[in-house]
């Protein structure tokens, strides 16, 4: 082979390689893995599993309704590391929480959950993409977040007015889509009721890890709120067409408001 | 007419105790899972008066025999539709009327409310509160 053909198959290889890094197609409606814990639907809630329909008994009577999220038993290392200012923050809404407040519950109040919150999707997510845009949309609270894949960058304006979504710009690497979110406003959770403050920022790689599993790793850095960056790894499935849950219903929370009057 | 002082304390008492059930927090009001004792439950049983199948949660509005002669309104407060439709529920699954069982998590207000954690009907249908885990 004498180099000319050398060079060509190298040409050749770079254009094959191009044709593998287009973007993968996220689209569709996703549900988390286990978003309830261990009381979703399953035996705790009283719907009966596998290994109960094959044993014939009655399903038990379930002992919760939803997990503990009152931190009344404290915090978990896999939680957000916090800063002495922010656990106690922490610890005083914690207070509120146990005593039955929804004071500090924004959801509660109909508002957005907020980055990187609302990326839970307890509810369940549909993703729609376009060449330039992808947005994520949570059934909870009709909370919307677009990343922008066009080259834009936040401008001042956009960094002068925090949003509950922030502002996400993003890029492929390959078939991994990275995100960088900013302009965050500092009363939304990292998750549960972890605080945070308004320097935080949110990076994302987000991908599909097989066929209609969508894996997001998560990294929060906070120089104000967390000690070290927090990572956490969210999984959503795919709903198939035509199982009855590739559609999202709407959710229009303010329609509840009146009764909390 | 000067109204007496006993009576008045008496009208005022039983407005102030109205106000404070209108307006007890375990009352139909949208919050988080905080307003409840998660981790316990109770079973209740009466018939249906309401079925409100209304964002950001449904609530079944159950009246109860409490065993003393009186009739006590419950208010069961379930995920909203959207999920629950997942779970098996319609709009009118539960009519006025029905006869149904209700697992809940008691309020901490100690308000006749709670949080579903799930729904027998007489026939024994079990309306779970959230679909079948996600895996």
């Amino acid at each position: 082979m004498n180099i000319d053909k050398i060079i060509f198959s190298m040409i050749l290889g770079g254009v094959g390689l191009c044709a593998q890094t287009t973007p993968p197609d996220f689209s569709g409606v996703y549900y988390p893995l286990n978003p309830f814990g261990r009381f979703a639907g399953g035996p705790r809630a009283g719907a009966p599993s596998q290994s109960q329909s094959q044993t014939q008994g009655p399903p038990p009577r379930p002992t919760a309704s939803a997990p503990l999220s009152d931190g009344s038993r404290g915090r978990t290392p896999d939680e957000p590391s916090l800063t002495p200012e922010y656990m106690a923050k922490w610890e005083m809404i914690s207070k509120t929480r146990i005593a039955g407040s929804p004071e500090y519950d924004l959801t509660a109040k109909c508002l957005p959950p907020g980055m990187p919150a609302m990326m839970s999707m307890a509810y369940g997510m549909e993703v729609m993409q376009s060449k330039d845009k992808i947005t994520f949309f949570s059934e909870l609270n009709d909370a919307l977040r677009r990343v922008y894949l066009d080259g834009r960058k936040p401008s001042q304006k956009v960094l002068d007015d925090p949003t509950y979504a922030g502002y996400s710009t993003g890029h492929w690497e390959g078939d991994t889509l990275v995100v960088d979110t900013v302009a965050l406003r500092d009363n939304t959770f990292i998750e549960g009721f972890t605080p945070h403050s308004d320097a935080m920022t949110v990076h994302e790689r987000i991908r599909l890890k097989e066929p209609g599993l969508l894996e997001d790793i998560i990294t929060v850095t906070d120089p104000k709120a967390l000690t070290k960056p927090w990572e956490t790894v969210k999984n959503y499935r795919k709903a198939k067409p035509g199982s009855g849950t590739d559609e999202l219903r709407e959710f229009a929370c303010a329609e509840g408001l009146g009764e909390a009057k | 007419m000067k109204v007496p002082a006993i009576i008045s304390s008496a009208v005022v008492g039983a407005a102030l105790l109205l106000t404070s059930l209108l307006l007890v927090p375990g009352a139909q009001a949208h919050h988080s899972n905080s307003a409840f004792y998660v981790t316990k439950v109770i079973t209740i049983k009466g018939v249906v008066k309401e079925f409100k199948w209304t964002n950001p949660h449904v609530w079944v509005i159950l009246t109860v025999d409490d065993g003393k002669g009186n009739k006590v309104d419950w208010k069961a407060e379930g995920r909203p539709p959207g999920i629950l439709a997942r779970a098996g529920w319609t709009p009118k699954i539960l009519q006025p009327g029905d006869v149904v069982t209700i697992d809940l998590s008691p309020a901490k207000d100690d308000s006749a409310s709670g949080l579903i954690a799930r729904v027998t009907k007489a026939d024994g249908t079990i309306l779970a509160n959230a679909p079948p885990p996600t895996e």
